[in-house]
């Protein structure tokens, strides 16, 4: 009986208890998010029916936050993904391409069209390019080898770096070439309107996909041969969950520009707290992705007079706190 | 018609064929040794086998072909240890032995109660009672491999093919794991397959030996009915000069011994 109660027990209501933490803090840092900007806005104005304050309400600040929890959490959760199918702790949506394939893509669309939401419509253009092509290019190798898919995506890299190369001389460098760099710095400014919720929208069900697949990519961390023998197909599963993660990852890049350590360190994050694998660490992950995005986000708003990139602060927070967590590990093992 | 029969199985890496037109059956309820010297082709085999290696050649169990089954179905009848499992993720030992439930489940589908229960008993099964939440990446490597042996015992299978199972066990777990697969295979209409490194666990463990060599099976040896030199001929192909001896031990049983001779300067 009590071996019973030990093996139903300790480290899912552990845990449990950290998901709960997460939540209540990113719920926190959103809710502050809203209200923090140049424009003032006021609990009691809201209430009260204030035309201008709701205004600025929905397409300015809604929409801007629910990019910081959504696009966090999806970060915090495609970094999961990517970490543990590769069994390698330095992997992330990037090696397979789809934040150079992004900028690329919103390059060309700085050149060539007009308007922030066709910027965002050729970035999702550019990530989707590269992600299918790196798949399609590693499933001409039937020998299913894990590492064939991170050689495809350096080859797509390149190429899309060449692009990108391209697009920036041809640029006018006073200004495209300075938007350009300003949208490859990432930054959730600018994020307004309506045009975000397909987008989120997708990102929201890459997500819910990959958490109904969290058991298969457990199963894909195994060796290839031992997971094929206990019953995975194993390319194709690798495949559909690479393709949801990196998916996940286009709808967010192609909205707010490169964000750098937020697939690297949440779910470090997460594993460190929970020391396992399981869903409430995937949870806890997308759950600090989404808290230090919004976080940076209120801090890139806050900071100095001007707008100052996210990225910039998502490090400046990360990097210590994965320090921080490192060091606590150590100790008590 | 036998249980499960392998014909005419070639299987190598690319350029280099380690098999040639290997031919051979097993009976329901037998244990099989697998020996060869270091090269001689006892992982190509069992992963041939398995579908891990692609190959020519029939694998057929009761009259089903294994080639051409989906994952899933196959490994709803074949179970496999690799010589050292992949696992590099910190997972508990309870949810490693889960893992071989997977052909059972569905794609989304999670864990029963009682397959969770079954698990817990595998674990206790190999001596790992009580220790179901531990991180499966601080057990030692013998604990792992009992771990990986209790996730292949755990789900129901016909026909285990394990390679090495016991490389990183000590002596009393070495026994403690051939007596669980005789069991194993004594329980129904199944079969296993072990190629082992160590040959007195091969030879008074195992029904039937297969030994490997040249790219073929140079011979299948039954250990209990073998004449002595017959056996000793066979071993010799493999390990140089040996002696083998039966010995009653204190229990009345009688096990051979294998005693290493000095090899010719």
């Amino acid at each position: 009986m009590t071996s019973m109660r030990r093996f139903m027990a300790s480290p899912t209501r552990n845990s449990k208890a950290l998901c709960l933490a997460g939540t209540a803090l990113l719920a926190a840092l959103a809710f502050f998010s809203l209200f923090c900007g140049k424009y003032p806005l006021t609990l009691s104005g809201l209430l009260g029916g204030d035309a201008m304050q709701w205004r600025v309400f929905w397409t300015l600040r809604f929409s801007r936050t629910a990019v910081g929890v959504i696009g966090g959490f999806a970060l915090g959760v495609a970094g999961f993904v990517y970490q543990t199918v590769f069994r390698n702790p330095l992997a992330s949506p990037d090696v397979i391409g789809v934040s150079s394939g992004a900028s690329a893509g919103a390059a060309a669309g700085i050149l060539f069209l007009s308007g922030a939401a066709a910027v965002t419509a050729a970035a999702f253009a550019g990530a989707l390019a590269a992600v299918c092509l790196a798949l399609a290019l590693s499933s001409l190798d039937r020998s299913g080898r894990r590492s064939t898919i991170v050689l495809a995506g350096i080859a797509v890299h390149s190429l899309a770096q060449t692009a990108l190369m391209a697009l920036k001389l041809t640029a006018d460098p006073e200004r495209e070439l300075a938007s350009i760099e300003y949208w490859i710095m990432g930054s959730l400014n600018g994020i307004s309107g309506y045009a975000v919720g397909g987008n989120l929208a997708l990102c929201a069900v890459c997500a819910a996909a990959l958490f109904a697949l969290h058991r298969q990519i457990l199963l894909l961390s195994a060796e290839e041969g031992e997971a094929k023998l206990l019953g995975v197909s194993v390319g194709r599963l690798r495949l559909a969950v690479l393709g949801a993660a990196t998916l996940a990852v286009a709808c967010v890049v192609s909205l707010s520009g490169l964000i750098s350590f937020i697939g690297l360190l949440a779910p470090h994050g997460a594993r460190l707290l929970t020391r396992r694998n399981g869903p409430g660490t995937m949870l806890l992950g997308g759950l600090l992705g989404g808290a230090l995005l919004v976080g940076a986000d209120i801090l890139a708003r806050t900071a100095a007079a001007t707008e100052l990139p996210v990225s910039i602060f998502t490090s400046l927070l990360g990097a210590p706190f994965l320090i921080y967590l490192i060091a606590r590990g150590r100790r008590d093992v | 018609m036998s249980f499960f029969s392998v014909q005419g199985l070639c299987a190598g890496y690319a350029g280099r064929r380690v098999l040639q037109d290997v031919s051979f059956t097993l009976e329901p309820g037998c244990l099989t040794g697998v020996l060869g010297a270091n090269g001689s082709g006892k992982t190509t085999l069992l992963k041939a086998v398995g579908g891990i290696l692609p190959h020519a050649g029939r694998c057929t169990l009761q009259g089903a072909a294994l080639e051409g089954l989906s994952p899933r179905r196959l490994a709803a009848v074949c179970g496999y240890i690799p010589q050292r499992s992949g696992i590099g993720i910190d997972i508990s030992a309870l949810d490693v032995v889960l893992m071989g439930f997977n052909p059972a489940l569905g794609l989304l589908e999670r864990p029963s109660a009682a397959m969770r229960a079954r698990a817990a008993a595998a674990l206790a099964e190999v001596g790992l009672g009580g220790r179901e939440q531990e991180n499966y990446l601080h057990l030692s490597e013998g604990q792992k491999q009992l771990c990986i042996l209790a996730r292949t015992l755990a789900a129901p299978r016909r026909l285990l093919l394990l390679d090495e199972p016991e490389s990183a066990l000590d002596f009393h777990h070495r026994y403690r794991m051939l007596a669980l697969l005789r069991g194993w295979v004594r329980g129904g209409e199944r079969a296993a397959l072990a190629a082992l490194h160590d040959p007195a666990l091969a030879l008074n463990g195992c029904d039937r030996l297969l030994v490997l060599a040249d790219g073929g099976v140079r011979a299948v040896l039954d250990p209990a009915r073998n004449a002595l030199p017959v056996l000793q001929a066979q071993l010799a192909a493999l390990y140089g000069r040996i002696s083998l001896h039966r010995l009653r031990g204190a229990d009345g049983r009688e096990q051979l011994v294998m005693l290493k001779e000095e090899d010719p300067a």
